[in-house]
């Protein structure tokens, strides 16, 4: 029993950041059409951040979402508005030009961050890093839980946001049907740019929470793109609510089956159970909960 | 679309121009080596001190006059921990620079997918840490290896469990689950069997997870004595931490090398990282002429401290060049038979190619067992070249 406690926990904590990294990328999927492969290396960025905050002025990683966040934010608004938004009109070859666009970005990224911070692995260590407390024999990281609260927090402003803002409401209807929004007089090329920036901001706030726990190098990205990815299928494109169902889907899969299955798959679960929605739930969650 | 076409044929045609000018130019009288690491991607940390190991060797034999008046050029490729990547960086090596012979591989899945290409094209390789077993059981008389395989990595620690730690029953094992950690659990498996310890579990997992929790909590619930860990660099600071955080608290953890020697293991376990014991090959404090000597001077050069490594890699620089020294002409047919009578000390230790077991061409060399007290990394057995008493069995995490 102690067993299964424990699993359920570490798949619901890590589930939540789960959620939050797939939240931002499900937004620009949805508004866009666009996967945005640089996902996991935005991340990145915004976690060497708050490592350089951190290290040299000593600033907490979570006051350090202040700056990560909107300076994400930003990079998020120059990218699309000077690289990918020019490239819509251009007529090319390849209709995926923007996706090819976004791994090279991914690319750069990662390049300038090994340029300036070599291969190094970095880590942020704080007071409550391995900080836990128990219920009965049941052990909680407090960077986690926080984490995860935060991660719920953004989802829930996020949905609010959406739902009751004059540019939510306009995110939504570009992602509807841009040509209807368009038509309405929603400006749509300020709406892709403020989604990609708040896209952006939101797998900032990710890499800064998950910095406690987790650890740091130029090539981390990767990794992270593709779970935001499994996530973004899982969840249904441009879904709040299904980006955080995804992401806990996905890391209770992965809890459960390092534990009755087998740690060594913890990929390979993840994918199957890619496969499996694509196949009998295409569409995502976003199918279930109509939001 | 012609345009483009025209385009890329002709930057093609520039850039093949290009490649050759430049290695024709150099050629004339330098002998070339092409070394293989990983020098971006996940494991670039540790070639990194490899590169640098390498660099810092070839610097001190170029000095002292080079290989029979010529100059030693290494052309160092990245393989960026891929396999593919790697062996399309040696066939680059082989056919387009025309090397003489092979050095690097690190990590056995890389170094697996490269020695084959080598033995081919019968291009002499020195592996220096790639360990997987089965890398010179092949019986591939142009592959060559300097570091121990893997199985024998904890074999100073067997004995400790023999004479110290004998009231250890009881095993779990954890290992990462590319080749060198596949190969290197089963073979602990073994040894385990041979010592009469119980296995209770064996489980890999995938380098880079962010949480280990599932696993430790199936280790907590069996109770092993011993907690035996053969991962890469921050899998092993994670696994440690989290094991304080579940407050796992077996009688013995131990890494089995890799991950658990690196400087950067204490920096991001930091108070986790204490009383772990660790499997190595080398030390700064093993009784070879000019181990301190690499050490301190990597220090002084590089203000950093270096490992077991970073010293594989700067004495297999050491052995490429005596075997170009000893070689009767500059042949990949007789560098391959000087590297097969080396007969060399180095810091790394002595090195001499043997046979035996399943294995061909292999260096044979004791290994060493480690243990962080207090945030430094103190060589504990065999008691002959002790730093420092071990500690045994560790504290509870709650009574530190």
């Amino acid at each position: 029993m102690e067993v299964f406690l424990q699993t359920l926990v570490a798949g619901i904590l890590k589930g939540g950041l789960y959620g939050l990294i797939g939240l931002g990328m499900s937004l620009i999927m949805g508004v866009m059409g666009i996967i945005n492969l640089a996902h996991g290396q935005l991340m990145m960025v915004a976690m060497y951040i708050t490592f350089v905050l951190s290290h040299y002025l000593g600033i907490d990683p979570y006051l350090s979402l202040f700056v990560s966040m909107p300076a994400l934010f930003l990079l998020g608004v120059v990218i699309q508005k000077y690289t990918l938004n020019p490239l819509m009109e251009v007529d090319s070859i390849l209709p995926e030009n923007q996706v090819l666009m976004t791994v090279g970005i991914g690319m750069v990224l990662t390049e300038i961050a090994r340029f300036i911070f070599t291969s190094d692995y970095k880590s942020v260590r704080t007071s409550y890093s391995d900080a836990t407390f128990f219920l009965g024999e049941i052990s909680f990281s407090i960077a986690l839980v926080i984490a995860f609260f935060i991660a719920i927090g953004f989802t829930l402003f996020m949905f609010w946001f959406l739902l009751k803002t004059d540019i939510g409401r306009s995110i939504r209807a570009t992602a509807q049907d841009k040509d209807a929004a368009l038509l309405m007089g929603v400006n749509s090329k300020r709406i892709t740019v403020i989604t990609f920036g708040l896209g952006s901001a939101l797998v900032a706030a990710a890499g800064t929470v998950l910095m406690p726990v987790y650890y740091l190098f130029p090539d981390i990205g990767g990794p992270f793109t593709r779970k935001a990815f499994v996530i973004t299928i899982l969840g249904g494109l441009g879904s709040t609510v299904g980006a955080i169902f995804g992401g806990l889907t996905l890391g209770l899969a992965e809890a459960f089956g390092a534990t009755y299955i087998g740690m060594a798959y913890d990929d390979m679960i993840g994918l199957l159970i890619f496969i499996l929605v694509l196949l009998f739930l295409p569409g995502g969650f976003k199918r279930l909960t109509k939001i | 679309m012609k345009k483009s076409k025209v385009l890329i044929g002709l930057i093609l045609a520039v850039a093949l121009i290009f490649s050759f000018g430049v290695s024709q130019s150099i050629a004339a009288d330098t002998i070339k080596v092409g070394i293989v690491l990983p020098l971006t991607g996940k494991l670039a940390k540790f070639g990194e001190i490899e590169n640098k190991s390498f660099l810092m060797a070839l610097k001190e034999i170029n000095a002292a006059g080079g290989v029979n008046g010529k100059k030693i050029e290494l052309i160092i490729e990245d393989t960026t921990g891929k396999p593919d990547v790697g062996r399309s960086a040696i066939e680059k090596l082989i056919s387009l620079d025309k090397v003489v012979m092979l050095g690097g591989g690190y990590s056995s899945s890389v170094t697996w997918a490269t020695i084959a290409v080598a033995q081919q094209n019968k291009v002499p390789f020195l592996v220096n840490t790639g360990s997987a077993d089965k890398i010179t059981e092949q019986g591939w008389e142009y592959i060559f290896r300097l570091n121990p395989p893997v199985s024998e990595y904890p074999g100073a620690f067997a004995s400790f469990l023999e004479t110290i730690a004998t009231d250890v029953k009881t095993v779990a094992i954890l290992h990462e689950n590319s080749l060198f950690g596949q190969s290197g659990s089963k073979k602990f498996v073994k040894r385990c069997e041979a010592l009469g310890l119980e296995v209770l579990m064996k489980e890999g997992y995938e380098a880079g997870a962010i949480d280990f929790k599932p696993l430790l909590i199936k280790v907590k619930a069996k109770k092993a004595d011993l907690v035996y860990m053969i991962s890469y660099i921050m899998d092993a600071s994670l696994l440690m931490r989290q094991s304080k955080e579940l407050n796992l608290n077996p009688k013995l953890f131990v890494g089995g090398a890799a991950g658990f020697t690196l400087p950067e293991f204490k920096k991001n376990a930091a108070k986790a990282s204490n009383f772990v014991y660790s499997a190595t090959l080398w030390t700064p404090s093993v009784p070879y002429p000019g181990a301190q000597a690499y050490y301190d001077k990597f220090v002084e050069i590089y203000n950093e401290p270096t490992e077991y490594h970073g010293a594989e890699a700067y004495s297999a620089m050491y052995v490429i060049a005596d075997a170009l020294k000893r070689a009767k002409s500059l042949t990949r047919k007789d560098v391959r038979n000087a590297l097969a009578s080396t007969n060399l000390i180095t810091a790394f230790g002595p090195v001499k190619f043997i046979s035996y077991d399943k294995k061909t061409n292999q260096n044979k060399l004791p290994t060493f067992l480690v243990q962080w007290i207090d945030g430094n990394l103190e060589t504990v057995w065999p008691k002959n070249v002790a730093t420092k008493g071990y500690i045994y069995p560790i504290p509870k995490w709650s009574k530190r």
